[in-house]
């Protein structure tokens, strides 16, 4: 039975990612004021594009109940090869594509791995992570890479009149949620998350759903890398580092499950990325302690994730079977109607 | 009819026991003609002193693999339990300097809190009910950024005598770390194959269902894994910042990958159920092996660290492989 | 072969793990009619429409469907080629809403710029219509999670509709269904016949198979023992063939007569939704029947007994102590034991040994404090020992895993497994499933034993005369309550039979 107590905890944690939203602006605007001003919220816009991208890859993945571990080496290898490409004379034309391909094969080569293979999601991408990291160092020789004027064009460039880095970051937005939402593809990614065997029953081609999603997280890390770098300027030997972190924390801020079926792009992941840079960029405009960052970091991780599995354990046991429906009925009736997240 | 009778001899290899051993010795053979120095004595005694540390953590990671979990949390302790121990060492400014029991305390604290941290992952994976890997990934990075804060990322020096003696020291021929180390493998041996937790253990991975229903008490034996995990990760912590003569809060950051790597290619399985102390001794050395042999062939840093990946890959392959062999 | 037949069944054969579950089956289906088919648990209906469905291939035999030989590789297959399957646990994705549910596996597209795009318009339109031809008046994007049992099901079939399903099988589809929704459901397969689709309806419930069905198939022990139009039956000519004549069972006889002491007693047990004011007492050297079909609520009520799920109201007391509401392990203290309906999920460690499966209750006895090392040498031997005085047939016990052993030796595991914690009462929930002549025997023997040594036996199963051969008396349940107690004297299958369907024996 539903008491008061329980729903208003409900709605508490199923809002938690705007309730730490209106908690930060509030927190570090009274502190520091100039954290509200129009320059620096573009700012924290502007910072956040990468891992926005980056986490929307993220979300395809977890969406279908897989993990991607790899993320950040895949930004690394791929900014890295892009960087020697255009160092050694190449153009935008040629690097922007080359940059895209690097992201899916190495995608591929997860999907690989996790469909054929059968090795699970997180050992898999564990090791390509060192594999791609190791890559990496090769390419750029353990050193520093300067990028060329060329290159930062896509952190500077002004498409519309909107810095390139939001332009990205909103066309990727925008694909991910209309792929998600209105192709079939996208709602099979749905299905399997929510139930493999039954997908598999129903005749979808679950193989390939879940080699596309891991494509696709390779292709936004890849370019979510490309974003950041081209912000930076130059590749450093641990660019990347812990970035699969930020992006399955921003997924799971923004309300997608690390078991599968739950969440969405748009506000979702959205929020999520760009609620961690806000707190990111406010923790350095009040002059924070930097090594507090990761702190709280991993303690709004952890709510997070701790409200997910919170929540999927309520609905198995609400999704049981009844020896006596007409009993059960009446709490069934009323879960139901507390509305949980609405449509995905 | 028995099983073994009817495969061939690569599948009986592969299944056997000691194949990681074979397969160390193939590496050894197969790279001695590039690298005679691999071979010298100085040489193996740098294999074997990288190898006892990591032996230690390897051996609290096997313990919760065999339940179905994993510690991703491990090389934040490492750091942790440094910077804990040395503040309290460390004659510079540590809580107890100048005391004669500092080292001893300090090494009581690093231990509490290894497994203080492992306490917690065991709650909020039986309790809190989450994902093994994302709640030691979170644990990792919080303790780890704890440790950073709390010496604002500077090393703490000046730690006793007494204690470094600890890791760097020997009584008679016998190297302390060899010991630790030795002691450790042989509690964890004991405690795995001969006593009623180590039974719980392997029945919990094997199937938690079962366990409960047969009167095992499930999530007491998962907290102990991870709080045995995180014990062991400060024992290591103990050799590591001995050997190191300084409190460092980023102490374990490279070993993950050497600490996953060792525990499953020594044939612990990532499923659960299936996993010994030996089998991880096994997997240290061949982990240490490949990344003494490979730096000795002059190959760098991230070279190593791919074929490092390659072999965890490797080995999750040869785990399935085997699964599906033994299933008949 | 009958042209105007839709579907035939010729000597469909079918046997797992060497138990024959389905024997020279035949039988046939004309179209548009609805076929009824019933017989009692583990008479082999699930198996036989899993074939058509299918999940699973048949040994022997051969299936025609509108005139052709039928196979199918796979449920989607099966989909494919006109046959829908409303299966007991539906196959629904609750994330979902109901138009993508319906079209999940074949969404309608159009291509914009090379990529395919649902078409949501069609999409909606084709929803509503299949909705509209279920009788189901929710808005098609309204999410499945939000869905009561019932209307979840009628989305099932709208589905199985939306590739113009010729055939419909329905596997008890109203045991989770409140009565109107039943009610709707038949008014909704009505309709469905007078547009030509034929259905087999599986169902325990002998009324609503009078009312809906042309046809009626009896299956008992995998064998077809009567087939044909429903006019030709009554309802106990129905429950006669179901139940058969005696087949030479022969069951242990008992050496002793209950005790008087009583060593477990429920009152008022309940929990809403599962089980509704259980009372029953086992005596000492009782062996105690529980009968009921599947989804009565058994094993439901095993598990609150032994501490695995929660209990809201009532007692449970175990020689006179009262019982908490879990976990097992305070149950196993106080002197119980319980052998699951599922062995291979539940009851044993498949990759582990034989020696350690029989091993793991009783492990703390055998353990020295205060160093919490295992004495191995007498546990071996209390092993050995209770594996010799089973019968259980390993080549090493320390070697062999017990996923490689017979169904039977298997279950002797288990059994070996709890006899060593010596229990006072012993809950075993259908300890012959799935297991040859032989091993039951055994097993009957066990228990006899058990109840000759002053243990309280509780057993349940679906095989009434299992239970009328091997029981003191029998309990009945039904929907999660006590129907009936039926005394030795008044042993009756038919009877038995009736208080589990729920009806007033005549």
């Amino acid at each position: 039975m539903i008491r008061q107590g329980d729903r208003l905890l409900a709605f508490l944690l199923r809002n938690a990612t705007a309730f730490l939203f209106v908690a930060a602006f509030l927190a570090f605007g009274v502190q520091a004021p100039a954290f509200l001003e129009p320059a620096n919220l573009l700012n924290i816009l502007l910072q956040s594009s990468s891992a926005a991208i980056t986490a929307t890859g993220m979300t395809f993945v977890l969406l279908a109940g897989g993990i991607d571990l790899s993320v950040g080496s895949i930004m690394f290898v791929s900014a890295a090869l892009a960087g020697k490409v255009v160092l050694g004379g190449g153009s935008l034309a040629l690097v922007i594509p080359i940059v895209l391909a690097v992201g899916i094969a190495c995608g591929a080569i997860n999907a690989l791995f996790t469909t054929r293979l059968r090795i699970q999601p997180f050992i898999a991408t564990l090791a390509a992570l060192y594999m791609w990291r190791g890559l990496g160092l090769w390419i750029t020789r353990t050193r520093a890479m300067n990028l060329p004027e060329s290159l930062l064009q896509v952190g500077t460039a002004r498409p519309l009149g909107i810095p390139a880095p939001i332009f990205i970051f909103c066309a990727v937005l925008a694909s991910a949620h209309l792929v998600l939402a209105r192709t079939p593809v996208g709602r099979q990614i749905y299905a399997i998350g929510n139930d493999r065997e039954a997908a598999d029953k129903a005749g979808i081609a679950s193989g390939r759903v879940i080699a596309i999603v891991y494509m696709l997280s390779g292709l936004c890390a890849a370019l979510g890398g490309l974003v950041s770098v081209a912000q930076l300027g130059a590749v450093s030997p641990t660019f990347g580092n812990q970035r699969e972190f930020a992006a399955i924390a921003a997924a799971v801020l923004g309300g997608t499950s690390l078991f599968g079926g739950r969440g969405r792009v748009f506000p979702g992941t959205v929020l999520g990325a760009v609620l961690i840079q806000t707190v990111e960029n406010g923790l350095v405009i009040i002059n924070a302690n930097p090594y507090i960052y990761p702190l709280i970091m991993s303690a709004i991780i952890f709510v997070a994730v701790f409200t997910d599995s919170a929540r999927h354990a309520r609905l198995s046991r609400l999704s049981r079977r009844y020896i006596r429906p007409w009993q059960a009925a009446a709490c069934r009736v009323e879960t139901a109607n507390s509305g949980e997240e609405g449509k995905q | 009819m028995d099983p073994q009778v009817q495969m061939n001899r690569w599948k009986r290899l592969m299944v056997s026991d000691y194949w990681v051993l074979y397969l160390s010795i193939a590496c050894f053979l197969a790279l001695f003609p590039f690298t005679p120095r691999l071979a010298s004595i100085e040489n193996i005694r740098n294999i074997f002193s990288n190898m006892l540390p990591l032996l230690v953590v390897a051996i609290g990671e096997t313990i919760v693999l065999i339940t179905g979990g994993i510690d991703l949390s491990v090389t934040s302790v490492i750091g942790l339990s440094s910077v804990i121990g040395a503040s309290i060492m460390s004659s510079d400014q540590g809580l107890l300097a100048g005391n004669p029991a500092a080292a001893a305390a300090g090494v009581a604290g690093m231990i509490l809190a290894g497994v203080f941290v492992g306490w917690l992952n065991g709650i909020a994976v039986t309790r809190l009910r989450m994902p093994p890997f994302i709640a030691t990934l979170t644990s990792m990075m919080f303790f780890g950024g704890l440790a950073v804060w709390l010496t604002q990322s500077r090393p703490i020096y000046d730690l006793p005598a007494r204690f470094i003696e600890l890791g760097q020291g020997a009584w008679l021929w016998l190297p302390n770390s060899l010991a630790v180390a030795g002691v450790t493998a042989v509690f964890a041996h004991v405690l795995l194959s001969r006593s009623l937790l180590g039974r719980w253990i392997y029945a919990v991975g094997t199937n938690p269902r079962t366990s409960l229903i047969s009167g095992v008490p499930v999530n007491r034996v998962v907290m102990f894994a991870y709080a045995a995990s995180g014990g062991c990760a400060a024992v290591a912590s103990v050799l590591y910042t001995a050997r190191l003569e300084t409190g460092s809060p980023v102490l374990g950051q490279r070993i993950l990958l050497d600490v996953i790597g060792a525990t499953v290619i020594g044939g612990t399985s990532l499923f659960g159920g299936k996993g010994n102390a030996l089998w991880t001794v096994f997997g240290v050395s061949f982990i240490c092996l490949i990344d003494n042999s490979l730096n000795m062939l002059g190959l760098s840093y991230f070279v190593v660290t791919m074929v490092k990946g390659g072999i965890i890959l490797f080995a999750a392959l040869v785990d399935a492989a085997r699964s599906r062999i033994l299933a008949g | 072969m009958n042209e105007d037949m839709l579907l035939e069944y010729e000597d469909i054969e079918k046997s797992f793990f060497g138990v024959r579950v389905l024997s020279k089956v035949s039988f046939t289906l004309r179209e548009g009619h609805i076929l009824g088919l019933v017989g009692e648990n583990g008479a082999g209906k699930s198996t036989l429409v899993n074939i058509l469905g299918g999940v699973i291939s048949s040994d022997a035999g051969h299936i025609r469907f509108q005139g052709r030989e039928y196979t199918a590789a796979s449920p989607a297959d099966a989909f494919r080629q006109g046959i829908g399957f409303i299966h007991q646990e539906l196959n629904l994705f609750t994330n979902l809403d109901v138009a993508e549910n319906i079209f999940i596996a074949g969404f309608p597209v159009r291509r914009i710029a090379c990529i395919p795009w649902i078409d949501a318009r069609t999409m909606r339109a084709r929803a509503e219509e299949l909705l509209g031809s279920v009788g189901l008046s929710i808005p098609c994007d309204t999410l499945v999670e939000r869905l009561s049992q019932g209307e979840r099901q009628l989305v099932e079939i709208a589905k199985a509709l939306r590739l113009s399903a010729r055939l419909i099988i329905l596997d008890e589809p109203t045991t989770s269904l409140t009565a109107r929704e039943s009610e709707r459901l038949f008014t909704l397969m009505k309709e469905l016949q007078g547009r030509g689709i034929s259905m087999i309806f599986i169902s325990h419930n002998l009324g609503d198979v009078f009312r809906l069905c042309d046809d009626i198939v009896v299956l008992r022990d995998g064998l077809v023992v009567d087939a044909g139009p429903v006019e030709r039956f009554s309802e106990n000519r129905v429950i006669s063939l179901m139940v058969g004549r005696s087949l030479d069972h022969y069951y242990p006889p008992r050496a002793t007569v209950p005790d008087e002491e009583v060593l477990l007693e429920v009152s008022g047990l309940s929990h809403p939704g599962i089980v509704e004011d259980i009372s029953l007492t086992l005596r000492r050297g009782e062996v105690l029947g529980v009968s009921g079909l599947m989804g009565a609520g058994r094993s439901e009520l095993a598990r609150i007994l032994f501490g695995l799920d929660p209990y809201t109201r009532g007692e449970i007391t175990v020689k006179g102590l009262r019982m908490p509401s879990g976990p097992p392990r305070a149950a196993i203290r106080s002197g119980m034991a319980f052998l699951t309906e599922n062995r291979r999920e539940e009851g044993l460690l498949m990759e582990a040994s034989v020696a350690d499966n029989i091993a793991l209750v009783c492990l703390p006895s055998f353990t020295r404090t205060p160093s919490g090392l295992v004495d191995s040498a007498s546990l071996k031997r209390e092993v050995s020992g209770a594996a010799s005085k089973l019968r259980i047939r390993s080549s090493s016990l320390d070697r062999q895993k017990v996923r490689t052993l017979s169904g039977g030796n298997q279950q002797k595991v288990v059994l070996a497994k709890w006899l060593l914690s010596g229990p006072s009462v012993f809950i075993l929930d259908e300890p012959t499933r799935g297991i040859d002549v032989g091993a039951k025997h055994e097993i009957y023997k066990i228990i006899n034993d058990l109840a000759g040594r002053g243990a309280g036996v509780l057993l349940i199963s679906s095989e009434i005369e299992e239970l009328m051969g091997m029981c003191d008396r029998i309990l009945v349940m039904s929907a999660g309550e006590i129907t009936a107690c039926v005394e030795r004297p008044e042993y009756d299958r038919e009877r038995i039979l009736r208080f589990a369907l729920g009806r007033k024996p005549v």
